[in-house]
């Protein structure tokens, strides 16, 4: 019982989550007037609690709630980041601006949005198999749930079957190897398992091992959408609504790589020797490496023809992925830092894409890129945004993104001259990347539309947020000094009792 | 052949075979029949192994539950007077070649590999300890697995619902 | 002979198996899902199996519970995709799903 009281004092942003979802669920069974403001507030004003409370309470190393879960720096950078995510999305993107969301129901809306983070943070700390699976699940079906959102469009719901049942696939084959896993070793703790594989792993386990790891990988590579278990996700960006297909290009991915991550670092980690090494059955590092150079090739190729901006932005987040996955790659201090600095650089570059494409669509109707010439006329705001959103998804600096590109290079770069030629594949995709960013820039600015369409006026909320975004992508240069020192300070994982 | 091993092998059959009935058979109702029937089985497989409330739960969620709405699922595509029930099947050789190797590879390894040598459990009652434990080391996945529901069944809800008016 | 760990992961893998072949190979989405549950249920049957045979500990178990919920509410709510998908095109099944190419 006093664990229980204590791990629930650490576990207050979750508890605040919960407390605000189940309110929104009894304020929208009301069925009163201003039942979807009240959804709206009870969410702002729980995401951002909670926000408040995760950031005060950082700090401290713990398992808690009979280690399932785990509370230390780098779980506390996820969260806030987790929840930022969602905060950022529940206020760029409203029912008012996004026109696929327009006569749909709000309270479930948000109460899924709440959900999901709820389960996203509970992923980013699992510290144990059960816990781990059940959070995966947990991030997925609510998603599920969203992209199914807007229940009368026929994309939509081919989206959320696919998702669904590729998900359902996946997953299941990741519950194989846990269970493998569990029979390996005789436990579902974590860091119990790291302690068991380090002891050494006979001959006779190592293709055990490795139809864990392939099967671990599936349910993985799923979330984050990394070749070849990506199918999905072009047709669900494009059918689920642009706001959930924004979340879900941030928030589920992150949590992803978070439990890869310590999935990795802690369940496969030899003790003692700080989470770098990992137990040797296998060359981790080429598969890893394989892995990444596919995901961001095949997502850069595929991204090269597309003329729908949500399948463009989906290979986009596919080809980031990989990126990021060089982080994984490092397999160092370094390395994690940098997937850590990406993505919160990820974040606020493909939000603000988004959110162009969606007042776009609000205004003019369409996500086709061959809709987009002479926009720059008609809303010099908007395109100059998206010109910083898509220099920043390209790399440029000074701007945010090409922070995060320039930490994953030097993590890779500095493990030695056998990483050079990833370093390199790494930059030649960056700069087939730059084509297709440059042909949207293109179109919205230098093309001239065939017939004249009237200026856009942006709604102020929408123009603040744009900007907000915008910055976003340009001020984080002027603190960088703090902003690595706090990648930094999290990045110490909970190494076991 | 002592007694457990007859029910074992009894029960071992049952699971399989309907397993493979799910997958092959042209009808949809043969499928989801059979599907009870490896429900059964597994239930049965786990009473042999100790685990008397799993098996309990088995039979109460999945017989129960989960195959009943997939009834519905099944009912509900359909038109009811036209019982054609037909599950077609696409690409089935490849599809045999992947699950024969599958079950090749995922058998030796189960065969191969020196699992985790421990006490082991012989069967006991494990409703009691269960409990017990859903309350101390496994509270916060019970409690997030209730949200999961919550929310997984609101949101079912939610997409059949016809569109309300807003 | 006893009936030992090996003969339930065999009949978990010929589970496995199974649901793979039903996954890659039917139409309907039903079925698909069907496939589904033969994987998670092996998957279950593993769990449990090395709960009695290896570390004695209820983790397996336990694990297994967990797992029965999930799938519970996936079936859910994936019906409950299937259903819409009917009611917009008469049909479920997956070939027919071609809009979302490109």
């Amino acid at each position: 019982m006093p664990d229980v009281v204590a791990s629930m004092k650490r576990f207050e942003p979750e508890l605040i989550l919960t407390g605000a979802l189940l309110l929104v669920v009894v304020a929208d069974a009301t069925g009163a007037r201003w039942r979807d403001v009240a959804s709206r507030i009870l969410t702002i004003g729980g995401l951002a609690l909670a926000l408040v409370r995760s950031v005060e309470l950082r700090g401290g190393s713990a398992q808690v709630f009979g280690g399932m879960a785990v509370i230390d720096p780098l779980a506390s950078f996820f969260e806030a980041l987790l929840i930022g995510a969602s905060l950022l999305v529940v206020l760029a993107f409203t029912f008012r601006n996004s026109r696929e969301l327009h006569g749909l129901g709000q309270g479930e809306f948000y109460s899924l949005m709440l959900a999901v983070t709820l389960s996203n943070i509970l992923l980013a700390t699992a510290n144990d198999l059960a816990m781990l699976y059940l959070a995966l699940e947990m991030v997925s079906i609510t998603s599920y749930v969203m992209v199914a959102y807007m229940k009368g469009d026929r994309m939509s719901n081919e989206a959320s079957l696919k998702y669904i049942l590729f998900g359902a696939v996946s997953t299941g084959a990741m519950l194989y190897g846990l269970s493998f896993l569990y029979g390996l070793t005789g436990t579902t703790s974590l860091p119990a398992i790291r302690e068991f594989l380090a002891a050494g792993v006979t001959d006779s386990n190592r293709f055990a091992i490795y139809a864990i790891a392939l099967l671990v990988f599936a349910g993985f590579g799923f979330k984050t959408a990394t070749v070849p278990f990506h199918f999905w996700c072009p047709d669900v960006y494009q059918g689920a609504p642009t706001p959930v297909t924004a979340f879900l290009s941030v928030a589920p991915k992150a949590a992803g790589f978070a439990i890869m991550m310590r999935f990795f670092y802690t369940g496969l980690a030899v003790p003692r020797t700080g989470p770098w090494d990992l137990a040797g059955t296998i060359d981790w590092v080429r598969v890893l490496m394989v892995v990444s150079v596919l995901t961001m090739t095949v997502g850069n190729v595929a991204a090269l023809t597309q003329t729908n901006m949500k399948r463009l932005l989906a290979y986009s987040s596919i080809a980031h992925a990989g990126y990021i996955m060089m982080g994984v790659v490092a397999l160092s201090q370094n390395g994690a830092r940098a997937l850590m600095i990406y993505l919160l650089a990820y974040l606020f570059m493909n939000l603000g894409a988004f959110l162009v494409v969606t007042l776009v669509h609000l205004h003019d109707g369409t996500f086709d890129l061959r809709d987009y010439p002479g926009l720059y006329r008609r809303s010099p705001l908007l395109t100059v945004a998206m010109a910083i959103f898509l220099l920043s998804l390209m790399g440029i600096p000074p701007l945010v993104g090409f922070m995060g590109k320039l930490y994953v290079f030097a993590a890779i770069i500095e493990r030695g001259p056998a990483y050079f030629w990833f370093a390199a594949v790494g930059a030649v995709n960056a700069a087939i990347a730059a084509y297709y960013y440059a042909r949207v820039l293109k179109t919205m600015v230098i093309d001239t539309a065939p017939v004249e369409k009237p200026p856009f006026r942006l709604a102020f909320p929408d123009a603040a947020w744009v900007w907000i975004l915008l910055l976003g992508n340009v001020l984080p240069l002027v603190w960088w000094a703090r902003i690595d020192g706090w990648a930094r300070t999290s990045l110490s994982l909970y190494a076991g009792p | 052949m002592s007694a457990e091993a007859a029910v074992f092998y009894l029960f071992a059959a049952i699971t399989v075979f309907s397993g493979g009935v799910v997958v092959l058979a042209r009808s949809l109702i043969y499928s989801a029949f059979a599907l009870l029937f490896t429900f059964f089985g597994v239930a049965g497989l786990y009473v042999l192994l100790g685990a008397d409330f799993l098996a309990a739960t088995q039979l109460l969620i999945y017989v129960g539950g989960i195959l009943v709405l997939l009834l519905f699922g099944v009912m509900l595509t359909h038109k009811l007077y036209d019982l054609d029930l037909r599950s077609e099947v696409t690409q089935f050789l490849p599809g045999i070649i992947v699950a024969a190797g599958l079950f090749a590879i995922l058998s030796a390894i189960g065969l191969r590999t020196r699992w985790a040598v421990g006490p082991g459990r012989p069967p006991s009652v494990t409703t009691a300890e269960i409990g017990r434990l859903f309350m101390s080391q496994y509270l916060l996945p019970f409690e997030a697995a209730s949200i999961l529901l919550l929310v997984a069944l609101m949101g079912a809800a939610m997409i059949v619902r016809r569109r309300r008016d807003a | 002979m006893m009936v030992g760990l090996s003969h339930y992961l065999v009949v978990s893998s010929a589970l496995f198996s199974l649901g793979i072949l039903g996954i890659l190979t039917r139409r309907n989405a039903v079925n698909v899902l069907m496939g589904v549950e033969l994987v998670l249920n092996s998957a279950n049957l593993n769990l449990v199996a090395f709960s009695r045979f290896g570390s004695g500990n209820l983790q397996g178990q336990l694990f297994a519970v967990f797992v029965i919920v999930i799938a519970a509410a996936e079936v859910a709510v994936a019906l409950a995709i299937v259903l819409t998908l009917y009611r917009l095109r008469r049909t479920p099944n997956l070939d027919e799903t071609d809009i979302l190419r490109g």
